[in-house]
């Protein structure tokens, strides 16, 4: 089946119309998928902010990663989950959306960033902060993410002036 | 109602807001800002609210932290007025008619007063000096106030 063949027959599942067609589904979900953003997104931001070096320098960027991915996981499976069902109840539309694309692309480009984190530089980081020191990959990870979900949240707002 | 709308009017027929409002990209580049700056200040307070309630960053002490991130709280403040400002001027009767908007404007104003004057003692000293159940009650306060914000703003679109 062909993807936008597949994206019309998304909409018309009765998940997807049972959302659509209620007054108070849609705005819970939509506004679930927004207010989940400062838990999400605004956590990973603070813990990018330790790691450039604006905030919270007098502490263990270990311990504060373990802190803040503890918080935003809860953050991230809201968001997911709520974008799934906005997108089933939109997806055609979702589907020629440039802006919509623009947005699934940088968050691609964000999973990678996090995997190259987590996989080169999360290994030794009890060791450089011992040295009181952020390596430069570190500080570029940092600001990739806090560029790109800027851009995201930028992508994800736009979008919506396109439906 | 209309003598409000009639205020605002001289400043919601300049130049500027009607551009913005005219251009396909002038209300979703203010909106985007918005929600960027929302999404910093929540933040902010959900880790200052999260850290007085002792279920976050306890190996930080909780004034270094109000220190360090008053600036990123005033920021996005300055960000989320200033472009809430440029979005109400683009259309002053529809928010003013708007309950959503007057409920957003009430717990804003609330959480202001709240967090940045009546409550900032709990930021500024250590937590543990107060029982558990005071500094949780306070950060539940707050986080309730700060998030109702965001919900009434999302309720304006739709009610």
């Amino acid at each position: 089946m062909p993807l936008l063949a597949w994206c019309r027959w998304l909409e018309q599942t009765p998940l997807a119309t049972a959302i659509s067609e209620s007054i108070w589904l849609f705005p819970l979900i939509e506004g679930s998928h927004i207010l989940a953003l400062p838990l999400s997104v605004g956590m990973i931001l603070m813990f990018d902010l330790r790691l450039i070096g604006v905030a919270f320098r007098n502490g263990p960027a270990a311990r504060m990663m373990a802190d803040v991915v503890r918080w935003s996981k809860f953050g991230f499976i809201i968001m997911f989950t709520t974008g799934v069902v906005l997108f089933m109840t939109q997806a055609s539309k979702a589907y020629g959306n440039a802006f919509f694309r623009a947005k699934l692309l940088l968050i691609l480009i964000l999973g990678v960033n996090a995997a190259v984190y987590q996989i080169v530089l999360y290994p030794k980081m009890e060791e450089w902060d011992a040295m009181g020191d952020t390596p430069v990959g570190a500080r570029i990870c940092a600001w990739v993410s806090l560029i790109g979900w800027v851009s995201v949240i930028t992508c994800g707002r736009t979008m919506a002036y396109q439906f | 109602m209309a003598s409000l709308v009639s205020l605002f009017e001289p400043l919601s027929n300049s130049k500027a807001i009607v551009v913005i409002r005219d251009s396909s990209f002038g209300m979703p580049a203010i909106q985007s800002i918005h929600l960027v700056g929302l999404t910093v200040l929540l933040a902010v307070m959900l880790v200052l609210n999260l850290r007085l309630a002792g279920l976050s960053l306890t190996h930080w002490s909780l004034p270094s932290i109000e220190r360090q991130l008053r600036a990123w709280a005033l920021g996005a403040i300055a960000l989320v007025i200033g472009s809430g400002t440029l979005m109400f001027l683009g259309n002053p009767a529809k928010y003013l008619a708007s309950a959503p908007f007057l409920f957003k404007m009430t717990a804003l104003g609330l959480a202001v007063i709240c967090q940045f004057g009546a409550l900032r003692r709990f930021f500024t000293s250590d937590p543990g000096v107060r029982r558990r159940a005071i500094n949780v009650a306070v950060a539940g306060l707050l986080l309730t106030l700060w998030f109702s914000v965001g919900w009434a703003g999302r309720a304006i679109a739709f009610v």
